[in-house]
Order: C-alpha cells, then structure tokens, then sequence
C-alpha cells in the first residue's frame, strides 16, 4: 500500500539548468573499426564538431578535426594517401598526429600547421576516442577492459546496431539506477538489484525473473526461461559492457552487451548497442548467431521504449524520488566528474557508494529475527539485574 | 552542473557504521529492510581487509561488512522505517 503524506500543499517545481556545452572526458566507442577501414575517409559529428575518421597506410585508425586548417577544406570529403589525409580543396596532406606534413605546390609546411587530434584505441573490434576538452592523453588506469569472447572463435562476431537519439545523453546514463523502469519499460522483474559507483566506474548488477504476464509461457520442447544475471559496468561516461547470462532449466546463455553512446552535440548522440554471444554443444554455431540477431532486436525493442519516453519527457535536475527508486543523484554526482577538469573532480564524485535491493529474503524472516533479538536481550537484561524484564 | 542533495536524506539521514571485521568507518541507510545504501570514503576503502585483497573487476561488497550492517540493523543500531 502506498501511504500519501499530506501537509504540504506547493506545487512542486521542475528544475533545469541548461544542458552542459562541454563534453564529457572519456574514452568513446565510434562503433566496429571495421567500418573505417574500406580505404576511405569518413565523415563523424561528434562532440560539437565534425571528425574525419581514417585509416592510415599503416594500418591505423587516425581521428581529426575535419576542418583544414588552410582555408577550411573538409577533410572527410577528402582521399587517403598513404599514411595521411588529403584535403580536397588543395591537397594538404594532415597526418594521424594532427601536423601537416606535405604542401604538393610548396616547398615548406608553414609554422602552426597542427589540427586537433584524438587519441584513437581499435580494441576487440570497435573503434575508441579519447575525448578530453583539457587535451591531456588518457591515464593508464582510465581504459576500457578487454572483452575476451569479441575475439574467440566460440562467440559470434558483434551484431551491431546504432541509433541517433534527439535529446541529451544525461538521460540514458539515468538508466543505470532506474530500477523501477526495468520493469514498467522493459517487462523485467529484477528480484537482486545492486549499484556501485567507484573512480570512473558505474556499475549495476541485477538479478531478474522474466514477467509471466508479459512472455508466452514456453512451448513444450523449448527450453524455459528462469532467468537472468548481469554484471553492467559504465567504463568512463559513455560505455557500458553488460555482462549477461540467461538461465534456461536445459542451457544457461552467456552473452555479452555493450551499451554505449557518443554525444554529437548538446541536444542528440549516436546510441549504439552491441551483442556477441557464446556458442556451447547447447547452442552451437549457427544457433548461437540467431540468438545474438534475437537479443538484438530485443535491445533494439528496450531502446525504442526509452526513447518513445525521451523525446517527450522533460530535463529534470530535481526528480522527486521515492524510497524505492534507486541512486539518481549519486549517479549524476559521480557522472559530474567527466564534466569538470582533472583538477575539480572532487572525493564524492569518485568515492565509493553503494545501493542494494536485495528481495530474496521476505520481511517476515527479518522481523522475526528482530523479535528474536530483543527477546534474548531482555531476557539477559533481566538476568543481570535479577528483575523479570 | 551542480551537485544536488538527494531529498530523502533530510527525513532520514546516512548513519555512522563501523565494520566488525577491520574496523572500517562508513556511513549506512537503509529505507527498508531489503534496501541498503553504503557510502564509502578513501579511509574506508583502504581499511577493508575484502576489498583490499580483491582482484581486479567490480567488487561487488564485502561480506564482512554486509555482515556487520544486518547485526546492526537487527540490534536496532541502524534504523529500518516500518513497513505501512
């Protein structure tokens, strides 16, 4: 039952400060590195500007301010030449590092001829940028982990799939702690519910049941769904991996999801999900490549959900939370660290804080034991003083 | 941005605990008896005996601790708003 606590008649204000107009340092996911390597430049609207992505001869993905320098060429409009970038106004060669190193029709690269650079990682198959708006390289404790099955030949390979989303990315970084959305946005029923924000980490761990009244029960001969157990880590601001099992009274699946985003301005970014899931006797290759097609489409379903809700909600700085919603303003204070300099990120923006639901044991066991307590104490009470309590 | 509160702490506030393990100070809420919040300090993470000698990836809590905040929570020591 819900108890309604009267007594306070104001009408409860919406707050909102403007969106921030810097963007968040951190390692970003670009999507497959695949994609960048057809021998042409590409064109990304990321963080307020636009990139030109580009495989150099020697191999490496090389990520620019698009704009030339010179006269304001873009450069993503442009061709590859061996290791560099040419312009397609006048051919101004720009290599990987940001500096120019060749003028067809001029014997000297003028002083000063250096562009933005990002830092690029190409890891397990997709394509890193290092966004920091203090241009400092990224710490070495500051990286996106390893994801063993991207690589192995007894997972599938990454369905991928990527979304422009028109509103602020502060709105899927919410989701994190949103426990209650599971359920009414995404027809889970998380019974474990953990989140912990530490240094640059966010995470949520979640153990759920599937809602009956939502799922065709299990036709006989198909395995049946008990449930799923995920460990999901922001890494930084922008990239989730979501380790996910799903347990089924034959088979247990294990599978990996990404959930990331890069911003392309204040107002819209680039969500992006990924799958790769690993091929057992249970669920053998082919198999195994049409469940990870599945989940996609599942996520891809997850995400249509959030975003029906986004494009119409409104930015609320202020959420008027309930005991049973989850860490909202722990999160967005652990969040507010990628948006200041190194220097201002203050201890409780970093400092470890924790938030559990655990349901697993129903009240009454815990109010038992509490009269349990309180009888034994009194009953020693009564001993020492050799009063009846 | 700035930093907001979070409201529901002016009604019932985070709670001083100390582990009964390692002596580890942080501070515990719980808003019912299946929810706990737990609200480390650089002190704290660097006393905890599990957390220390975990390995790399999330540490997911310390048993001892955990341990620790039910005993409280049982004695009365933190408080566990009633049921309605």
């Amino acid at each position: 039952m819900t108890a309604v606590e009267a007594g306070n008649d104001d009408i409860r204000r919406i707050e909102a400060e403007a969106v921030p107009t810097r963007f968040a340092r951190g390692w970003h996911c670009l999507g497959l590195s695949e994609k960048f390597k057809d021998g042409k430049p590409h064109t990304v609207k990321a963080f307020g500007q636009k990139l030109v992505v580009f495989q150099s001869g020697d191999g490496k993905l090389n990520v620019l301010d698009a704009y030339c320098r010179h006269m304001g060429g873009d450069l993503s409009q442009g061709e590859i030449k061996g290791d560099e970038i040419a312009c397609p106004f006048h051919d101004w060669r720009w290599g990987g590092d940001g500096r120019c190193k060749k003028i067809p029709y001029s014997r000297r690269v003028p002083l000063r001829a250096r562009t933005a650079s990002w830092v690029t990682m190409d890891q397990d198959g997709l394509l890193f940028v290092w966004n920091d708006p203090e241009g400092n390289p990224p710490p070495p404790e500051v990286t996106i982990p390893r994801m063993e099955g991207a690589t192995r030949d007894d997972w599938t390979d990454w369905v991928w799939t990527e979304t422009v989303v028109h509103t602020n990315c502060r709105e899927v970084v919410d989701n994190v702690v949103d426990m209650a959305h599971f359920f009414y946005v995404h027809y889970s029923f998380p019974t474990y519910f953990k989140n912990i924000f530490e240094g640059h980490v966010a995470t949520q761990i979640m153990k759920g049941t599937g809602r009956q009244d939502t799922r065709p029960p299990a036709k006989d001969g198909e395995p049946k769904l008990l449930g799923n157990d995920s460990v999901a880590s922001y890494h930084g601001p922008s990239f989730m991996i979501d380790e996910l099992t799903y347990h089924y009274d034959t088979m247990d699946i294990n599978s990996v999801l990404i959930n990331a985003h890069y911003p392309i301005d204040a107002n819209s970014f680039v969500l992006h999900s990924g799958i790769i899931v690993q091929r057992t006797d249970t669920l053998p290759g082919p198999a195994a490549d049409e469940m990870a097609r599945k989940m996609s489409s599942f996520i891809l379903k997850g995400f249509d959900q959030d975003v029906q809700i986004w494009k119409n909600k409104a930015r609320i700085d202020n959420p008027l939370l309930c005991e049973e919603d989850g860490p909202v303003y722990q999160l967005r204070r652990w969040y507010e660290q990628f948006y200041v300099d190194v220097a201002d990120v203050r201890p409780e923006m970093v400092e470890r804080f924790e938030f559990e639901l655990d349901t697993t044991r129903p009240v009454e066991a815990w109010k038992r034991e509490v009269e349990e307590n309180l009888a034994r104490k009194a009953a020693e009470l009564s001993a020492s003083t050799g009063r009846p309590a | 941005m700035t930093i907001r509160p979070d409201d529901r702490l002016l009604d019932a506030p985070m709670q001083p605990l100390t582990c009964r393990r390692c002596g580890a100070g942080v501070q515990v809420r719980k808003a019912s008896w299946h929810q706990t919040s737990v609200q480390w300090n650089a002190d704290a993470t660097g006393t905890c005996q599990e957390r220390r000698t975990a390995g790399a990836g999330v540490f997911a809590g310390c048993a001892a601790l955990r341990d620790s905040i039910v005993q409280a929570a049982l004695d009365g020591e933190i408080a566990v708003p009633e049921e309605s």
